[in-house]
């Protein structure tokens, strides 16, 4: 498949299910990560022509992993200003034409290396988190097998392995210490594709629909000074920014399910955290405790099998917005989590200093 | 500075002291190009051109997977001739190794015989006058023709019979 036929069916999927044809939309919105993961500059003018965009407004967002997350918000903000009615958001990776392990790994000289990919740079933030909180070494497993295990009721998950153990997990190869093979996310093509609608446009259609209650954006510097890479400040303050809005005083209580970006298993704990889900040192706990769990947790966290399942990194954003659209729905199938009334889809890129989340609901807020 | 800090790859001191270091960026990229690209290159090994049709008759070489203004899905499929005419040529003085031939040459649009759009390849000839829009010219396939647009190794000019190229 090309890149424009991965295109085009996410929009044609998304299209269908909101009842609409490219007649009725106003303005597209596409992201990806880094050009160079596939070696295609600026594809979005050339995926216009895929999309029956020539004439409408294209906007692309670039905010790297966390873009699938940032380019829904964009395209509600073309909504929210009032301009557009209806925009088509679209996301997409294919990692099968390029490497982006390396390609996220220049050695540039005399700079400080990333070396080894994702997975290299982020293996130094999980053994800080594992000192810090003095958490288990099983925890990164358990998030593992927990993903897989939720992946193989979705279709749409690119890994389907119903058979991990935690024993089998703790044997899993290590790669980078102390992330396993297993609890690392594998290399995906695909794409995601959201259609988003002002009040009265949604008002007219028929069938559930999600409500976007609120959205923040944040980013800080990948190095700086005392920069806190475990628990960044910019995903504090956009996890702040995001209840306020969302008028939401405890999400551990308020929220039912949530779909964050977890590309290694013990970015769950962190992020449970770095969100307010959980005290400082305290995620891991959830995690032990079964709170995530799709069946019996009382916060489910990746019902979908997450970013551990399937990684088209600039999908995978949207992927996590749209899944958490679907829980309220209730369109979600053999993941969907009974009475989902109220949602969060996250996302994160960069070395951690990229964050776009969206709370969506059930009613009308 | 002392030799001990040029212990990076290729680091090196240059003779007015200055630090270097080699930045070579290189990415293995390959495609998948799905059905309409593939069964365009594939075909071009068995010495086929195809093609695609929208609903409006427009035919397009080489084909496209979805129509540039309106967006349809294009999978209407046809071949054309190997044979066709200038639409619009540049004139190629210094070519590189990547390129289809080592010798001069032009680069033209060609739109083939049946079609409505024009391809870009080189053409064989070896100087200006021998190139104008308008004229006609052929496919020369590749002697071992693998799928991609190698297999067409250029174009040539139509030889016209009691006379000199078109």
């Amino acid at each position: 498949m090309s890149i424009a036929g991965l295109v085009r069916e996410a929009a044609d999927r998304a299209l269908a299910d909101a009842g609409m044809t490219m007649d009725d939309i106003d303005a597209v919105v596409i992201g990806k990560a880094p050009d160079m993961l596939e070696g295609v500059m600026m594809p979005e003018l050339w995926l216009a022509e895929a999309l029956a965009a020539a004439g409408k407004p294209v906007f692309r967002v670039h905010t790297a992993g966390s873009v699938g997350g940032s380019t829904a918000i964009v395209a509600a903000q073309h909504v929210m200003s009032g301009v557009h009615k209806r925009v088509l958001t679209v996301a997409f990776e294919k990692q099968s034409d390029g490497n982006a392990m390396w390609a996220l790994s220049v050695p540039v000289p005399f700079g400080m290396p990333v070396h080894a990919g994702a997975g290299g740079y982020f293996a130094p933030h999980v053994r800080a988190y594992i000192r810090r909180s003095e958490a288990p070494g099983y925890i990164g497993a358990m998030v593992a097998v927990k993903d897989r295990t939720n992946a193989c009721a979705n279709p749409f998950a690119h890994l389907h392995e119903p058979d991990w153990t935690l024993e089998a997990a703790m044997e899993s190869p290590m790669l980078w210490d102390p992330i396993r093979f297993v609890e690392t996310c594998p290399s995906s093509d695909g794409a995601a594709a959201l259609v988003i609608a002002a009040e009265d446009v949604a008002d007219s259609l028929p069938g559930p629909k999600a409500w976007i209650r609120a959205t923040a954006m944040r980013s800080e510097p990948t190095m700086f000074a005392g920069r806190n890479q475990v628990n960044p400040q910019a995903g504090q303050d956009c996890a702040a920014d995001l209840w306020r809005k969302a008028g939401i005083a405890d999400p551990r209580r308020e929220v039912d399910v949530a779909e964050i970006y977890v590309p290694f298993s013990w970015f769950e704990p962190m992020w449970l955290e770095n969100l307010g889900f959980a005290g400082r040192n305290e995620g891991w706990r959830l995690v032990e405790d079964g709170v995530t769990d799709l069946r019996g947790g009382s916060l489910p966290i990746n019902p979908s099998g997450g970013v551990l399942s399937s990684n088209p990194i600039g999908a995978s954003g949207m992927i996590r917005f749209g899944e958490a659209a679907m829980q309220v729905m209730g369109t979600a199938g053999e993941h969907q989590v009974d009475g989902a009334r109220t949602a969060v889809g996250h996302a994160y890129g960069g070395g951690s200093q990229f964050f776009a989340m969206w709370v969506v609901g059930a009613e009308k807020p | 500075m002392t030799d001990e800090m040029a212990d990076g790859p290729g680091y090196a001191i240059a003779d007015d002291g200055s630090f270097t270091a080699p930045l070579n960026l290189a990415y293995p990229y390959s495609r998948t190009v799905g059905p309409i690209y593939g069964a365009f290159l594939t075909g071009l090994a068995n010495h086929k051109v195809g093609a695609t049709v929208s609903a409006d008759g427009t035919v397009f070489v080489p084909p496209a997977e979805f129509h540039a203004s309106t967006g349809e899905r294009l999978d209407n499929w046809v071949d054309v001739a190997n044979e066709g005419e200038v639409v619009s040529w540049s004139w190629e003085a210094d070519p590189d190794d990547s390129q289809p031939l080592n010798r001069p040459f032009a680069w033209v649009l060609v739109r083939l015989d049946g079609a409505d759009t024009a391809m870009l390849h080189a053409l064989d000839v070896t100087d200006t006058s021998s190139v104008r829009t308008g004229m006609r010219v052929r496919v020369r396939w590749a002697a071992d023709a693998e799928p991609g647009i190698h297999a067409i190794a250029c174009f040539e000019p139509v030889e016209i019979a009691g006379g000199g190229p078109s």
